[in-house]
C-alpha cells in the first residue's frame, strides 16, 4: 500500500483491490445462483408463457433467459479478468523481488527474538564445527552461502523460492480458462443431427438457434443398436459411422457414450436415439381354402407382389406406427384380376382390437383385412428404422482450457504445498567455544518451519555435543 | 445384501461416536474421548470393509464397478470420508473437541442413505453415461472436497462458539474447545484441502462431462452450483487478504459454503424438474 502515492490513477488502485475481487465474486455468485433458478434457453419457453408481458419484457431486456451468455454477465467475468490482470502486474515485481533476491548472510535482526531453544553452545571453536554446520544444512538445502566476519561466521541458506509463483500461476490459468472459453464460443459451435440408419447427412442444427451449419464433408450412419441389461436399464448405445469427403469414403468410426469420434476437428457424441417406422412391413397372407395357406411377405412400399394363387397384385400403400390410436398399421391394395381395385387397413393388434370393439371389421370394410377373398391378410409387424442423435461439435478452445485446468492445479499444489523458507544460522566462535544460533523466516507453514529449525538443531546436537547449562 | 446391512449398523457406532464425544465435551472427562475415537475406528473400520465388500458384490452380481455411483454409494462414501479426514486431524492436533461437531455429519449422512425410503441401496448396473474412468476421479475428489468442507463447517461452529463464549469462558464445554487463533488456522488448512479437492472434482467432471456429452461446461443446475461454491471458497481464500475479514466473516463464509454445497448435493435435485438435461 505504500506506493499509493507513486500510482495516483485511482482506475488502477480499484482495480488492483482484494475488495473488488470480494464484492466481484459475491455478484458473479449470485448471479450463478439466479440462472439455476430462472429456466434457461430451451427450457424459458414454457416458463415465459407464465409471466405477465411487463415482467416478461423485463426479464428479456434483462437477458434473463440465458444469464450465462448476457452481456452483463461477460461483463462481470471480463471485470473480473482485469481485477485479476492489474493486480497480478502490480504485484508481480514484489514477488520476483523476493524471489531473486540476493542472499545476505549476515543480517543480524533477525537474531534477536529468537527463542531461547533456537540456541546451541558448543565447547569448541574448531574449524570442523563450521564444516559440521555447513553438512547438516546442505543436507536440507540446496542454496547455502557463507560469510565470515571474525569471530562470527554466517550462513544463509533457503529453498521453495519459486512458491512466490505459485498464486500468479493459479491466477494466470484462470485467464488462460476464460481465454479458452471466448475462443470456444468465437470459433466454435454446438449442434445436432439425427441420422437414420443408411442416411447421410453434410450438415447438422446449430443448438438453441436452429441453424443449420455446414459440415464441410458427410458422415453416414451405417448401423444403430442399443443394449439393455437384464433390468431393462440401457446397457450401451452404438453407432457405426463412415465419414466422407468429396464423395470417397475416408474413415470409419464406432460411437459409444463417453467413446466420441473425432473427424476434421469435429467431434461427434453418441446422445440420444429414436425409431422412425421404415418402409417395409412384413405380412401374412392366409388364404381360406381346403388347405389354409401361410405366407411372410416382405412388403416393400409401393413395389407390387403377386398372390400366391395368380389371383392379382397386392400393393403396401401406407405404413403407420400408430393408425387411429389402435397401433401399427397397414394400408393395402389389392388389385384383382379382374374386378374392382380395394384398398383396405390390416391392423397388426388385430385380435386386441377386434375384442375392445366387437363386430367393427365387419362392419367398416376399410379396416376389413378379409376384404378379398379367400385371402386373409395379416400384419406381422413394421419394421422400424433407428436413427441415432448425435451431439456435434468444435470447440478449438478445448485444448486452451486444457492446459488452464492443468496449470491451476500445478499452480494450487506450489501454492499451498510449498513455501520459501530461509534460514540464518551464526556461529559465534571465541573463548574456545561455539555459540549457535538458527533464525528462520517463510513467507507460508511457519509450523512446518518451525518443526524443520528443531530437526536441524537436533541434528547439530547429537553430531557436535552440547554444552549442559549454558 | 450383507453390505448395506453392516453399513446400516455402522450408523450407530457413528451415533454411538458423537455420543461420547458429547458426554466427554460436557463432563470434561477424557475417558469418555477415548471411547469416542474407538468408536470412530471401529466405524471407519467397518464401513471400509463393507464398501469393499459392495464392490465385490457388485462383480458377483456380474454388473461390476466401483461403489461411487449413485445417491445411496455417494452418501456412503461422504460419511467415510468425514471420518477419514477426521481421524487424520485428531491424530495430528492430538484434540477431540472436534469430534463433537463432525461425527453426527457422518453419521446422519449414514442415516439418511441407510433409512431414508427415497434411497435406493441395491446395486444397480451403471447407465452407458457413468461408464468412465473418470467418473471414479471425479467422485473421490468432489467428495474428499466436501468432507473437507464439511470439517471446516464443524471447525467454523466451534469457532463461533468459542467467540461467543468471551475470554474467559466459564463451563467445560467452551473450556474444552481450542483457542480460536487454532481453530481459524485449522480451518484454513481444511478450506485448503477442500479447495483443492474441489478444483481437482470439477475438472475431471468437465473433462468427463466432454467425453461423454460433448461439451466441458454446459451450465446445468449441478455444475452451476459446484462452481458457486467454489467461487465462495476463492472468496475464503481472498477474504483473508482483506484486513480484519479474518475470524468471524470467515467462519460465517465457510458456513455458507457448506450450505451451497449441500445444495449441490442434494439442492440441485429439486430443481432438475425444470432443467430437462440435468445428470445428476
Ligand atoms: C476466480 C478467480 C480467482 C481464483 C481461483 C484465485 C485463487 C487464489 C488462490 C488459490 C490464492 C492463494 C490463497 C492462499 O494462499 O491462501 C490467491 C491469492 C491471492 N489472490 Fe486470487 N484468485 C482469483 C482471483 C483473484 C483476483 C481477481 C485478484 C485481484 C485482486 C486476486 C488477488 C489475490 C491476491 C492478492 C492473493 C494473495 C497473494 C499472496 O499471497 O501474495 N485473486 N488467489
Amino acid at each position: 500500500m505504500n506506493n499509493d502515492t507513486k500510482k495516483p490513477n485511482i482506475l488502477w488502485r480499484s482495480f488492483r483491490s482484494v475488495r473488488l475481487t470480494i464484492v466481484l465474486l459475491i455478484l458473479i455468485a449470485i448471479a450463478s445462483v439466479l440462472g439455476t433458478f430462472i429456466p434457461q434457453r430451451e427450457e424459458a419457453l414454457e416458463f415465459a408463457h407464465r409471466l405477465d408481458p411487463d415482467t416478461l419484457r423485463l426479464f428479456h431486456a434483462l437477458g434473463l433467459f440465458d444469464m450465462y451468455h448476457s452481456a452483463w454477465f461477460r461483463i462481470l467475468v471480463g471485470l473480473l479478468a482485469l481485477n485479476l490482470v492489474i493486480c497480478s502486474i502490480d504485484r508481480f515485481p514484489g514477488a520476483w523481488r523476493r524471489f531473486s533476491a540476493r542472499p545476505r548472510p549476515d543480517r543480524s535482526k533477525v537474531f534477536h527474538d529468537i527463542p531461547e531453544d533456537q540456541r546451541l553452545e558448543v565447547i569448541t571453536s574448531s574449524e570442523s564445527v563450521l564444516e559440521t554446520v555447513r553438512t547438516i544444512i546442505a543436507s536440507k538445502y540446496k542454496r547455502v552461502t557463507k560469510k565470515t566476519s571474525p569471530p562470527a561466521t554466517f550462513f544463509y541458506a533457503e529453498k521453495g523460492r519459486f512458491s512466490h509463483f505459485g498464486v500468479y500461476i493459479v491466477h494466470l490459468s484462470v485467464l488462460i480458462i476464460i481465454v479458452g472459453a471466448l475462443i470456444g464460443s468465437f470459433y466454435g459451435f454446438e449442434a445436432y443431427v439425427n441420422i437414420l440408419e443408411g442416411e447421410k447427412v453434410g450438415s447438422a442444427m446449430i443448438r438453441g438457434r436452429m441453424l443449420p451449419v455446414a459440415l464441410g464433408f458427410s458422415v453416414r450412419c451405417d448401423d444403430f443398436s442399443v443394449s439393455f441389461y437384464d433390468n431393462g436399464t440401457p446397457k450401451e448405445y452404438r453407432s457405426d459411422l463412415t465419414f466422407f469427403e468429396n464423395g470417397k469414403k475416408v474413415k470409419s468410426a464406432v460411437v459409444r457414450v463417453n467413446h466420441p469420434a473425432k473427424f476434421r476437428g469435429i467431434i461427434f457424441y453418441q446422445s440420444s436415439y429414436g425409431t422412425i417406422p421404415g418402409d417395409s412391413a412384413m405380412i401374412r397372407l392366409v388364404r381360406r381354402a381346403s388347405k389354409p395357406e401361410v405366407r411372410s411377405v416382405n412388403a416393400g412400399s409401393n413395389k407390387e407382389i403377386p398372390l400366391p394363387h395368380g389371383e392379382g397384385t397386392f400393393v403396401v400403400l401406407e405404413i403407420k406406427d400408430n393408425f387411429m390410436n389402435m397401433g401399427p398399421a397397414v394400408l393395402i391394395k389389392v388389385k384383382p384380376k379382374q374386378g374392382d381395385q380395394i384398398r383396405f387397413w390390416v391392423f397388426q393388434h388385430h385380435e386386441r382390437i377386434s375384442r375392445q370393439f366387437p363386430g367393427i371389421f365387419d362392419r367398416f370394410p376399410k379396416l376389413n383385412p378379409s376384404a378379398f377373398k379367400p385371402y386373409t391378410f395379416l400384419l406381422e409387424g413394421i419394421e422400424s428404422k433407428y436413427y441415432t442423435g448425435l451431439q456435434v461439435s468444435k470447440d478449438p478452445g478445448v485444448p486452451v482450457v486444457w492446459a488452464g485446468f492443468f496449470l491451476i492445479v500445478a499452480g494450487l499444489f506450489i501454492t499451498f504445498f510449498t513455501s520459501h523458507r530461509r534460514l540464518w544460522i551464526k556461529v559465534l566462535q571465541q573463548d574456545g567455544k561455539s555459540e549457535i544460533s538458527v533464525a528462520g523466516m517463510a513467507n507460508k507453514n511457519p509450523v512446518g518451519l518451525e518443526r524443520e529449525i528443531h530437526e536441524l538443531l537436533g541434528e547439530l546436537k547429537a553430531s557436535l555435543g552440547e554444552r549442559k547449562n549454558a | 445384501m450383507l453390505n448395506s446391512t453392516i453399513l446400516s449398523y455402522i450408523t450407530f457406532v457413528y451415533f454411538g461416536a458423537f455420543f461420547f464425544y458429547l458426554c466427554m465435551m460436557i463432563m470434561g472427562k477424557s475417558a469418555f474421548g477415548k471411547v469416542a475415537t474407538l468408536f470412530c475406528l471401529i466405524g471407519f473400520v467397518g464401513q471400509a470393509l463393507a464398501i469393499g465388500l459392495r464392490w465385490y458384490e457388485s462383480y458377483k452380481l456380474g454388473i461390476g464397478h466401483a461403489p461411487f455411483s449413485n445417491m445411496y454409494e455417494s452418501l456412503i462414501f461422504f460419511s467415510w470420508t468425514i471420518i477419514l479426514l477426521y481421524l487424520i486431524i485428531e491424530w495430528r492436533t492430538k484434540n477431540k473437541t472436534l469430534g463433537v461437531f463432525v461425527s453426527p455429519l457422518a453419521f446422519l449422512a449414514l442415516a439418511y442413505a441407510s433409512f431414508s425410503p427415497s434411497i435406493n441401496s441395491r446395486i444397480q448396473p451403471l447407465v452407458p453415461a457413468l461408464k468412465s474412468n473418470w467418473l471414479i476421479s471425479h467422485v473421490i475428489t468432489c467428495f474428499f472436497g466436501y468432507a473437507a468442507f464439511g470439517i471446516s463447517f464443524g471447525l467454523s461452529l466451534m469457532y463461533l462458539i468459542k467467540r461467543m463464549g468471551g475470554d474467559r469462558p466459564q463451563n467445560a464445554f467452551l473450556k474444552l474447545l481450542p483457542t480460536a487463533g487454532i481453530l481459524d488456522d485449522l480451518n484454513y488448512q481444511v478450506v485448503v484441502i477442500g479447495f483443492l479437492m474441489l478444483t481437482l472434482g470439477i475438472i475431471t467432471g468437465s473433462v468427463w462431462a466432454h467425453s461423454a456429452w460433448g461439451s466441458y461446461w454446459s451450465w446445468d443446475p449441478k455444475e452451476t452450483w459446484s462452481l458457486i461454491t467454489w467461487l465462495v471458497y476463492a472468496l475464503v481464500l481472498h477474504s483473508r487478504m482483506v484486513r480484519g475479514w479474518r475470524g468471524k466473516r470467515m467462519a460465517f463464509l465457510c458456513i455458507v459454503g457448506f450450505c451451497c454445497v449441500l445444495f449441490t448435493y442434494f439442492g440441485v435435485n429439486y430443481l432438475a424438474g425444470l432443467h430437462s438435461y440435468a445428470k445428476s
